[in-house]
């Protein structure tokens, strides 16, 4: 691949944004993971009463699930522009699409015309035999 | 499999392992939220996590590096339309000479229904004749 290849900005943008996505959502699925796991240790030596922050370690790790399910389906959503990107821009892969499909095509309209050739030959066959008893007939 | 569905069907894993991850870290919370839990299940837990999700990061990267390579910014020009159609016409030609064979079987038909109806009513006639005669002797 030529390393001086310009693509056109928007698809620079687009391609640089898929990175940052990428990035974005694995460092806050690790972030969130790795908050959760700390509250989990349950620290006593607070200000707050043990109640009020039981409470709150329960709300920041409600929101930090929250996150990283909403990480998670970004990438999936992630994966789904990617491919939509794939099916339209990859080049090498639509070719060779197309050019299987034409040689499948091809095959088959060669099959069809191959039938119908030798189904041409039987009948010509048939109608010679035909002619010949018609034509030395009395009842003609 | 072709390229093409190769790199799909890559996606498509893609996929399968961002729901592993998930269910994986949703797994360690279970195992930590436990009474009696067990620190070994949650440890292979947050590994199988941690694991797949640098996976997925590193699988997606080179996906994008391969766009980054391969797209011009040009619109696909492309088509299978020309082996389309010469395959369409080609089912034609198929119908048109189907058609006529089975015009043809449907001619045969008649005139053979036709010969045989002919047949059994000259048939009948002489029957009745001979029938006649009989009791006179």
């Amino acid at each position: 691949m030529s390393g001086g290849r310009v693509l056109p900005q928007s698809k620079e943008a687009l391609l640089k944004s898929y990175r940052t996505r990428l990035r974005d959502d694995v460092k806050s699925m690790l972030e969130n993971f790795e908050e959760i796991v700390k509250l989990a240790k349950g620290e006593h030596d607070t200000q707050l009463s043990r109640m009020t922050q039981c409470e709150q370690d329960t709300y920041e790790m409600h929101v930090r699930a929250a996150n990283i399910v909403r990480a998670g389906e970004s990438l999936m959503k992630l994966v789904s522009d990617i491919k939509q990107y794939l099916i339209l821009n990859d080049f090498p892969s639509v070719n060779e699409a197309i050019t299987q499909n034409s040689k499948l095509f091809r095959t088959k309209q060669a099959e069809c015309d191959q039938k119908l050739m030798s189904l041409r030959d039987d009948m010509a066959a048939d109608l010679y035999d035909l002619e010949e008893e018609y034509y030395n007939s009395i009842n003609k | 499999m072709t390229a093409p569905m190769e790199r799909i069907s890559a996606l498509d894993t893609i996929e399968k392992d961002i729901i592993t991850c998930l269910h994986s870290a949703g797994q360690v919370f279970v195992e930590l939220s436990k009474e009696k839990l067990s620190l070994k299940q949650a440890e292979n837990h947050t590994q199988t996590f941690l694991k797949t999700l640098s996976a997925v990061e590193n699988k997606l990267t080179e996906q994008i590096n391969y766009l980054t390579q391969v797209s011009t910014g040009q619109p696909h020009e492309g088509s299978g339309y020309a082996s389309q159609k010469v395959l369409q016409m080609a089912w034609h030609r198929l119908e048109h000479a189907r058609s006529r064979v089975n015009e043809l079987d449907r001619l045969k038909l008649k005139h053979a229904q036709g010969r045989t109806a002919g047949r059994s009513s000259s048939g009948g006639n002489g029957a009745s004749t001979s029938t006649a005669i009989a009791p006179a002797t």
